[in-house]
């Protein structure tokens, strides 16, 4: 009897409360056939939710856990304190065997936080690695994604070369399984493009990447090649890749912020902005991240997919394909083979 | 057809009455390409929703029941439909078909999709012939207003609905002055009793099962018959054998798992019906010797797959308080066409 894929949704910590999580998931369950889901969090909550969505009932399971972490807490301290927190039973569920996979639009440290707790990292993995998908100029892989992967960003503050080439094998293998790249381009992120600039660990690291098998590694790029898509996989350490990352999206909102300027600003800038309307709504949608659904926490033997905080309904369960889609095609076994070579 | 019985000999306990198209079959009729199909088709190429015969045949068993069929399929289909029931080894006692090529040739055009003025009378007329004592347990869908019409006939059994309401029911719902007078006159003639027991809705369209709320818990909408199976384990009506035959037919014929089962199972004692108590009653019945249910096994995982589901809850949900049906309210949901466009209360 194949269940197919169950994936465990912490249901409470999304900006957007309970009922969109469960929307999404509810979604989840009618669009994609082999897919099951178990919604972890208030119990009630989840009900009233349910109880107004479309959804396929044979593949829906609920799991109350009273608690939950608050966007802006301490995760360390919050789990602490609240071992019944939806977040820490999610993550339990899945690796007790109940789930494939975990999503969760909640706050990000104490997701990674409630893996290492309950997950194991895979052998060879030293530390795991928050990844984080952005938009580009250049289009990736056979579904001609219009996003990158950069890893890691912000789960591990100090690394060594190794640790950067652990994050480069699973990047790598992420976007052969996500992105349908049979040979995503990887690159390390540095001050310049030659092999000896950057610090100590990005220099050794480029020496070892070099000589790694299984990957197409194209060397550094710098700061200005993100966003250009030179790299189907930037790899840096996640003081840089969370520093970057907040550089992305305070860009792409002052472009916003400026447009909404001119519209107002001037008539004439008014109408070239409404002329334009069409291209910048496609250019948007092309680049809207709920398409994408949420990121990956990569390195343990179970999956973790982040969801942005803000998701709605379509961005997790977008997130839940993306969780299914790696579950199918062992994610974790690809990483492990690429580790070992 | 020699699947009918002659009702006027037999003395039910139980009379199950049963919607045919998306309640009985896997019929579509969305689109004019659908309805030439469904047409069409002979009765081997009809497929029965998973679960539906096992469930029928389980109710049938004790040879104390009437199976009366109300559906808003054409009677020229009545050939057909019969000869799929009776490949699927069920027999009846009433099968009513509606006669739209009469309606068409009186020009009653309101009554082609019209379901209240069509289904009311027949129901209460039906329930003239049975014996007062006889309780029913009624099987519709979310296609049609299924949850309306058997909650309106069962509340004008118990006398729940007076005269004024069922009034302005069948003016609201486009009902013609000749089937209104059937309505009023079965509904007269009847003795005043309350034998509905429960309405199960299939949820062919997935319509979200709060959508049903404001009909009380008498109304489970089911998303498969093996949910039904429980609550009627829980009213009485089956055995934990029966129950695990119509769970064995969904494994063997829709692909049903132990995921699925258990998954229906918490869903229903998350909406408060009562039937986390049958549990038990199905794990005796899986240690037992019943050799139809080795496909079932292995006996341990099922234990505690159900447990857990329970479990998994916390603290059971209280049981659903009844609920005075608001008809005129719930008008909408009579229309013809409106009530596709259900989605929550």
């Amino acid at each position: 009897m194949d269940s197919g894929v169950t994936l465990a949704f912490d249901v409470m910590g999304g900006d957007a409360g309970p009922e969109e999580v469960v929307r999404g998931a509810a979604a989840l369950t009618l669009e994609k056939s082999d897919v099951s889901v178990v919604l972890v969090g208030d119990g009630a909550a989840i009900d009233a939710s349910l109880g107004k969505v479309r959804h396929q009932a044979e593949r829906i399971s609920v799991h109350h856990a009273p608690d939950w972490v608050r966007p802006g807490e301490k995760p360390g301290p919050a789990l602490e304190e609240r071992p019944s927190a939806s977040i820490l039973v999610a993550a339990k569920l899945v690796a007790g065997g109940e789930a494939h996979a975990l999503v969760s639009a909640g706050n990000t440290g104490a997701g990674v936080l409630a893996c290492a707790r309950h997950f194991q990292l895979l052998p060879g993995v030293r530390r795991a690695a928050l990844a984080a998908v952005y938009p580009t100029h250049r289009l990736h892989g056979e579904k001609q994604d219009p996003f990158s992967l950069i890893l890691d960003v912000g789960a591990t503050v100090g690394v060594t070369a190794e640790d950067l080439v652990g994050f480069a094998v699973m990047g790598s293998a992420y976007s052969r399984i996500i992105s349908r790249n049979p040979s995503p381009r990887v690159a390390l992120l540095s001050n310049g493009t030659e092999p000896q600039k950057g610090p100590p660990e990005v220099v050794a690291a480029h020496q070892l990447l070099r000589a790694l098998p299984g990957i197409q590694f194209v060397g550094n790029v710098e700061g200005v090649d993100i966003p250009r898509g030179t790299a189907d996989v930037v790899v840096c350490d996640g003081f840089v890749g969370n520093v970057s990352l907040k550089m992305l999206e305070g860009i792409s909102e002052t472009v916003m912020e400026l447009a909404r300027y001119a519209y107002k600003e001037k008539v004439l800038w008014r109408a070239g902005l409404a002329m334009l309307s069409s291209g910048i709504k496609r250019l948007k949608d092309l680049t809207d991240w709920e398409q994408y659904g949420g990121a990956p926490v990569l390195g343990f033997d179970r999956l973790f997919i982040k969801a942005h905080g803000r998701s709605r309904a379509h961005a997790i369960s977008n997130a839940g394909k993306v969780a299914a889609r790696a579950v199918r095609h062992d994610l974790a076994g690809v990483i492990q083979a690429g580790l070992k070579a | 057809m020699s699947g009918e019985r002659d009702v006027a000999q037999a003395s039910p306990r139980r009379i199950y009455r049963w919607d045919l198209d998306k309640t009985y079959l896997q019929t579509e009729f969305d689109s004019l390409k659908d309805l030439v199909r469904t047409a069409l088709q002979e009765a081997h190429e009809k497929r029965a929703v998973p679960g539906a015969a096992a469930l029928i045949r389980e109710l049938r068993s004790r040879g104390d029941s009437w199976l009366a069929i109300v559906s808003g399929s054409p009677t020229q289909m009545r050939a057909v439909l019969q000869e799929k029931l009776l490949l699927d080894g069920i027999t009846w006692d009433e099968f009513v078909l509606k006669d739209n090529v009469r309606n068409i040739l009186r020009g009653r055009f309101r009554a082609l999709r019209g379901q209240v003025g069509y289904k009311l009378p027949v129901l209460l007329e039906s329930r003239l012939r049975a014996p007062a004592e006889a309780q029913e347990v009624l099987f519709g869908d979310d296609a049609e207003a299924d949850a309306f019409i058997y909650s309106l006939y069962a509340d004008l059994l118990a006398g729940r609905v007076d005269d004024r309401v069922l009034s302005r029911v069948l003016e609201e719902a486009g009902v013609y002055p000749d089937d209104q007078a059937r309505v009023r006159a079965a509904w007269k003639a009847l003795p005043p009793a309350d034998p509905v027991r429960r309405i199960f809705i299939r949820l062919d369209r997935r319509t979200p099962p709060a959508a049903f709320a404001r009909y009380g818990p008498r109304v489970v909408p089911v998303f498969n018959y093996f949910q039904a199976a429980l609550v009627l384990m829980a009213d009485g009506e089956l055995t934990a054998p029966q129950v695990l035959r119509v769970a064995l037919e969904l494994v063997q014929t829709a692909g049903f798992n132990l995921l699925m089962l258990t998954n229906s199972f918490q869903d229903l004692v998350r909406r408060g019906f009562p039937v986390a108590d049958v549990a038990h009653g199905l794990v005796q019945a899986l240690e037992g010797p019943d050799a139809l249910l080795a496909a079932l096994r292995p006996v341990p995982d099922i234990i505690a797959a159900f447990s857990n589901r329970v479990a998994a809850l916390g603290a059971t949900p209280p049981p659903l308080p009844p609920v005075t049906v608001d008809y005129l309210a719930l008008l909408a949901d009579a229309l013809p066409g409106t009530h596709k466009g259900r989605r929550q209360p």
